[in-house]
């Protein structure tokens, strides 16, 4: 078996994918994973008027941006790991650099800054155009370990590449 | 000129009658998740509430609400405290927000009160606790600054003051 961290960009873009789709919030938003390597993880948000935080000035909710946040650096972190380990949100910190205005997508983008045994820290970074981030975050993680983890979750978001799962 | 947030009689009417609904109607993510304010019963000022729904879930297993609703919920109830504590009609926009998750929120409702720490001319600091069963057990605490701007004045790529 192919060790999780040495596995293809799409083998695990097409298992983010499955977790994002398995999180009702994130699904019925319609989330996109668009691509993992040990370096980040990158998503889509397509835009739906329900981001609207203020209708009359066409603003995005800044809690959309946390939520992105949060969701975008808790996927990073199962693709740093030795093996997917469920990872509770410990803390979140969000920056808001200008305001995401109505109509455009959201991308977001994280990476894992250090593994120890027990946190996982890492840094997110949100925009809708190029070179003119919205928001910036870190988030950590605390690792459960496998004895916390249910057992097939590896299998589950790697599917395809364990039909026998 | 339509109601909204940068309409200031509507905003100063609104405010006069603690009118924290028609507020809520205004803001699309927050009616999304099922957030609403009533009179805080055990003390002054709003109590904020959150509704379980199955699209606030994030982990399907336990099952528990998606750590980011939770945060966006606290961040519209410090929003809306703040909208109403301010000495004058203001319109705060969030600069950061740093959230510390206690407890798994199950999919029950989630309630938040909030603090008002410090009002200064241009920035405010507020503090939020959520919390489920017991007020005692919060599931995160929140905390936030916000730039506080005139309302009337300033698009939003004016850095608000």
């Amino acid at each position: 078996m192919t060790p999780y961290p040495d596995r293809s960009p799409d083998a695990w873009r097409r298992a983010l994918t499955r977790f994002v789709t398995v999180i009702p919030h994130t699904r019925e938003l319609g989330l996109e994973v668009l691509e993992v390597t040990a370096e980040r993880t990158l998503m889509r948000l397509p835009w739906c008027d329900d981001l609207l935080g203020d209708s009359a000035r066409g603003l995005v909710h800044g809690g959309v941006l946390t939520m992105l946040l949060d969701t975008v650096c808790g996927s990073a972190v199962l693709r740093a790991l030795p093996a997917p380990e469920v990872c509770p949100t410990l803390d979140l910190r969000i920056d808001h650099f200008r305001p995401a205005v109505a109509g455009v997508a959201l991308h977001a983008e994280a990476h894992v800054v250090r593994v120890t045994e027990s946190v996982v820290f890492t840094e997110g970074t949100l925009w809708q155009e190029a070179e003119r981030p919205v928001a910036r975050g870190i988030g950590n993680f605390v690792r459960l370990g496998p004895r916390n983890t249910p057992p097939g979750l590896a299998e589950a978001l790697f599917a395809e590449e364990a039909p026998h799962a | 000129m339509p109601e909204g947030f940068d309409d200031v009689q509507w905003l100063e009417r609104t405010r006069a009658d603690a009118d924290v609904a028609a507020w809520l109607a205004l803001i699309p993510y927050a009616r999304r998740i099922g957030v609403s304010a009533e009179p805080d019963p055990d003390g002054e000022g709003l109590r904020f509430r959150l509704e379980p729904w199955g699209g606030n879930v994030g982990n399907v297993l336990l099952p528990a609400l998606h750590g980011g609703v939770v945060a966006a919920f606290m961040e519209t109830a410090a929003t809306l405290d703040l909208m109403l504590a301010t000495r004058s009609p203001r319109l705060p926009r969030i600069v950061d927000l740093s959230i510390d998750y206690l407890r798994t929120a199950r999919t029950v409702p989630t309630f938040a009160r909030c603090s008002l720490l410090r009002e200064g001319r241009r920035l405010a600091n507020v503090q939020v606790s959520a919390w489920q069963q017991e007020a005692s057990a919060p599931v995160a605490t929140a905390r936030l600054h916000f730039v506080l701007a005139d309302p009337g004045r300033g698009g939003p790529e004016d850095p608000g003051g």
